[in-house]
């Protein structure tokens, strides 16, 4: 730092003069043999995260609702972070605060005085309780633990009011899966513990959007709205986390919006049941056809074209309800917004990574675009991506001299050390654990997925939906152009 | 009684002994780092993040073995700031985008079985591997988490043979989430494990140790400075100034061979009191080191820390030339956020030290603090609060979020110093806020530093948007649906 007067704006980063000292004298490539996350037991750079955060996501969805957790305060605080740093909200989730006396006698004690303690000061309408490694691990017996919290809380505050809090447990040991099958199992956990009755059919539909942002249910909603379908959408995070700033703002914070609890209840009556992501809620589904025959419609995940053609057909098969003028204009600008690009789209060799649905979705939608897939990551291992992305690149075969790889249940690692062997590689998409990589290889990154932390308003631009793959489109194929095309030959495109 | 019963605990009747307005005549210590309470809301976090994050984080040339389910491993990944200045080779001609201690995320993944039968196996083969993947590591820190506490995996012993078999420093940081009340459990095992285990490694190979040659009688370690946001960048300048030699950082962007020779220094200045002064004890019980504690956030008190490390060495007069050459630089600065700051009134809540950090820094900028919460504080720390802190102001110890709201709502600061999470709830509220965990835009330490924090300040209490925060001016509204 030379500089002999501090300006009132500060120091900014480039004064602070940090030079980069490189940690070996000159490059040397990482050894072969280990590359192949299947040839080591040590995962590297994890593009998936633990079974609580998804299964909080989902509760967080629920007007009211908080989410308590059975285990030691880091797998909360840690989530909560994530949460604020995504959302960029309050995440209100409580802890059962398992310190060394719960990890020897077990977590009853801090369910029961936690639950309490939560209910009296917070007084929300749902309660998801959420396991950790360490409930599981030591075998807390949950359903006997909330019976017990629930005696005490009657003899407290009454039964009635206790009858009317929801409490819902949903086991989560993260040593079993990731956060998408956290949200999976919150979605079979819900419905199975409320929807127990399908007493008057409706026309109603349910939508479990999985782990897609804000921005993407409203896009649902409204394709719902323009089509005159009323439905409910389970674990609708679109207000919860992403509130108006408007004080006053009454205490404790609640946000506004989620779904409700008689919403819930009346999910076995619903026509169809529409699970957007296949590995996050497809179970919730599956359950309300087994148990009440409410057909399950589970993906293709809604994004591009013919995806949401499917969704809409499908729509229309479920509640006889057609499409609007709105809608085929939508579709039609969409349609218009391929025309007008493709030139800057087709050939171009991208690579997706992220949560197996999101890839899936997107991979379909590159390959709309003409782009030509080079690689395709899904952090957490799932049969229905192996078999979506197989179909759509049947499908598209013209677009590829060498098949696809495809990297299912990997880590960033290997996808990373991957691209850095492709001769070519014009574009990543994928989340914000890919902006390193990108950086790395000077190629452009269009963010979408989960979890995007480093940049605002990702979570309220949809890439769902007609409107939603516009925008996509146009993110896509700007970032091409900032890239390629750095002078001023885009004045004519 | 100082103590007070907050609304929101009506129900929780023992959150009041960790409540209380300061009072000089009356002055008390607050129930602290003991057991949360389950369901109130806590904002705590857990020991493995005090091992992991905050400590063991910020070493530069390691690799930061977590083992454990996925989860643990990546929050831990890349998330605080505290930064580094070396990089790992990305291709043959550029380094990487971020340095090695962030770029990485290594951990055994346990699954069931692993569970089941026992990590420790997968542990030793992941240590192999990792040194084989990352032979640009010059060492490696094994960390445990709940789960793999709870199996009772014998890490130390992995590490022994991995040390052997690889012939590379191997550490290991026992400090499962739930071993403690919070974050602080784990500086507080970092600190003793590693003590115990440098020692012994510097009798099992004493050429670690500094030279005799190469020793300096300037010679200082920085202990308690994680390098948040490159604040180590404004403030080594400044020691290496008034002449002693910095020879190790405790642990922001640290060497893992130098903190092996962080022993061999004349004097330990200790910035962060809480999460580190316990090794500058045990040097000093060992070595008769003498530490000396210093707070580097303010100009007044940056500049009384160079005075006191000066003194112990007799370079005093260095120091006030530094001094006074640096208040130069940031004066007009300083001026201009004086008189925008002027009678502000201010709430903070940071993990401990902090709050009293920064009490002395805001009378600097003409801003009063009106309530001081912390996350892991101990007695010394609310000692120090309390000997700072003027009549009236609301001291909570580990707030949960209402306790938060309600001090919020109650009080109206203009400002809320926070960390991330509790920072969206402020504003929420139309309170404006500045991260104070990692800050808004660093570094905050320093003279220089001084500078930027007094600018995100202003830029929180003046920007724009809190004057349309009241919605639609003068305009019929109709009900909503909700
Ligand atoms: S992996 Fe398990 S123990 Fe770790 S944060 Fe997730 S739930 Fe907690
Ligand atoms: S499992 Fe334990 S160590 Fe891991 S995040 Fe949770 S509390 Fe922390």
């Amino acid at each position: 730092m030379k500089l002999t007067e501090i300006p009132v704006d500060g120091i900014p980063y480039d004064h602070l003069r940090i030079e980069k000292i490189p940690v070996t004298p000159a490059f040397a490539p990482r050894d072969p043999e280990l590359l192949p996350a299947s040839s080591r037991v040590l995962v590297v750079n994890p593009d998936r995260i633990c079974m609580p955060i998804g299964a909080m996501w989902a509760v967080l969805g629920i007007h009211r609702a908080i989410p308590f957790v059975q285990g030691a305060q880091g797998c909360t605080t840690y989530a909560r972070y994530t949460f604020s740093r995504i959302f960029k909200e309050p995440a209100t989730i409580a802890t059962a605060s398992f310190h060394e006396d719960a990890a020897v006698f077990g977590g009853r004690m801090n369910l029961v005085e936690g639950l309490r303690n939560l209910v009296v000061r917070y007084w929300p309408e749902v309660i998801g309780v959420v396991t950790t490694c360490s409930s599981e691990i030591m075998g807390d017996d949950m359903t006997s633990f909330i019976g017990e919290a629930r005696m005490k809380l009657q003899a407290e505050i009454g039964p009635e009011r206790t009858e009317q809090i929801a409490i819902v447990p949903i086991n989560t040991p993260s040593f079993a899966g990731s956060h998408v099958e956290g949200y999976d199992r919150a979605a079979k956990a819900f419905v199975q513990s409320l929807a127990t009755d399908r007493d008057a059919p409706t026309n109603r539909v349910n939508i479990i959007p999985g782990l897609f942002y804000p921005g993407d249910i409203r896009e649902i909603k409204h394709i719902l709205q323009e089509m005159g379908i009323e439905s409910t959408v389970l674990f609708d995070i679109s207000d919860t986390l992403d509130a108006p700033l408007e004080p006053p703002q009454s205490i404790p914070y609640y946000p506004p919006g989620g779904t409700h609890v008689a919403e819930i209840k009346g999910m076995a009556n619903a026509a169809a049941t529409f699970a957007l992501q296949l590995d996050a809620g497809g179970s919730g589904a599956r359950y309300l056809e087994r148990k009440f025959g409410v057909p399950a419609v589970v993906g293709p995940v809604p994004v591009g074209v013919v995806a949401t053609d499917t969704l809409l057909q499908n729509l229309g098969k479920a509640t006889g309800c057609a499409t609007s003028p709105a809608l085929r204009a939508e579709r039609g600008r969409l349609v218009d917004a391929m025309a007008d690009t493709f030139h800057h789209t087709m050939m171009k060799r991208v690579a997706v990574f992220g949560d197996p649905d999101y890839v899936s979705g997107i991979t379909r939608f590159v390959c709309e675009l003409g782009m030509t897939p080079v690689a395709v990551s899904a952090g957490t291992e799932s049969k229905n991506f192996a078999a979506a992305v197989e179909t759509v690149f049947s499908e598209y075969q013209s677009l590829f001299l060498d098949p696809p790889k495809v990297f299912n249940g990997s880590d960033l690692f290997e996808f990373e050390e991957y691209l850095k062997t492709l001769p070519r590689l014009d574009l990543i998409i994928g989340n914000s654990k890919g902006v390193d990589i990108a950086r790395e290889l000077e190629v452009p990154i269009v963010r979408a997925g989960f979890p995007i932390y480093d940049r605002f308003g990702y979570q309220k631009r949809p890439i769902v939906g007609y409107r939603g793959a516009e925008l996509f489109l146009y993110e896509i194929a700007n970032a091409v152009l900032d890239h390629r095309y750095p002078d001023d030959r885009t004045q004519q495109l | 009684m100082p103590f007070v019963d907050l609304k929101c605990n009506e129900k929780i009747p023992e959150r009041g002994k960790h409540i209380y307005v300061h009072d000089p005549e009356n002055s008390v210590i607050p129930a602290c780092n003991v057991k949360t309470i389950p369901g109130d809301m806590t904002e705590r976090g857990c020991a493995f993040a005090g091992a992991r994050g905050v400590i063991g984080g910020p070493i530069a040339d390691i690799i930061a073995m977590v083992h454990a389910p996925v989860g643990c491993a990546w929050f831990t990944w890349g998330t605080r700031r505290h930064l580094s200045d070396l990089y790992p080779w990305a291709t043959p001609t550029r380094l990487a985008n971020s340095a090695f201690n962030r770029r990485y995320c290594a951990v055994t993944d346990m699954q069931e079985k692993d569970v089941v039968f026992g990590g420790m196996k997968k542990l030793k083969q992941s240590c192999v591997e990792a040194f084989r993947l990352f032979p640009e590591a010059r060492g490696m820190i094994i960390f445990t988490t709940c789960t793999t506490g709870l199996i009772g995996d014998d890490v130390q012993g992995v590490a022994r043979q991995v040390e052997k078999e690889v012939g590379k420093l191997v550490f290991t940081a026992e400090s499962p989430g739930c071993s403690g009340v919070s974050q602080s459990k784990g500086h507080h095992d970092f600190n003793t494990q590693f003590y115990r285990q440098v020692k012994a490694l510097r009798q099992r190979r004493p050429e670690l140790k500094m030279r005799e040659e190469d020793k300096t009688d300037y010679d200082i370690c920085l202990i308690g400075d994680y390098n948040m946001d490159w604040d180590l960048q404004v403030i080594k300048p400044l020691f290496e100034k008034i002449g002693v030699r910095i020879v190790a950082v405790f642990s922001g962007n640290e060497r893992i061979e130098n903190l092996v020779k962080m022993i061999d220094v004349r004097l330990n200045v200790v910035h962060c009191q809480r999460s580190a002064e316990y090794i500058a004890h045990m040097i000093q019980d060992g070595f008769n080191t003498p530490f000396t504690r210093v707070s580097l956030y303010g100009i007044e008190q940056t500049a009384e820390a160079l005075r006191k490390t000066a003194a112990h060495f007799g370079l005093e007069e260095r120091a006030e030339k530094v001094i006074a050459g640096e208040i130069a630089r940031v004066e007009k600065a300083m001026a201009f956020y004086r008189e925008k700051l002027a009678g502000k009134r201010i709430a903070i809540y940071v993990g401990g030290p902090r709050v009293w950090h920064w009490i002395r820094l805001m009378e600097e900028l003409g801003m009063e603090v009106i309530a001081g919460a912390c996350t892991f504080a101990h007695e010394d720390d609310y000692e120090k609060i309390n000997a700072r802190s003027k009549p009236g102001v609301l001291v909570i110890d580990s707030p949960n979020e209402f306790e938060l709201e309600e001090m919020l709502i109650t009080l109206k600061p203009d400002l809320f110093l926070a960390g991330l999470k509790e920072k969206y709830l402020g504003r929420k509220m139309g309170i404006p806020t500045v991260n104070s965990h990692s800050y808004e835009k660093g570094p905050y330490a320093g003279f220089a530093g001084m500078v930027n924090f007094a600018r995100d300040i202003y830029q929180g209490i003046y920007a724009p948007v809190w004057r349309f925060q009241d919605g639609i001016p003068e305009m019929p509204q109709r009900e909503g649906e909700d």
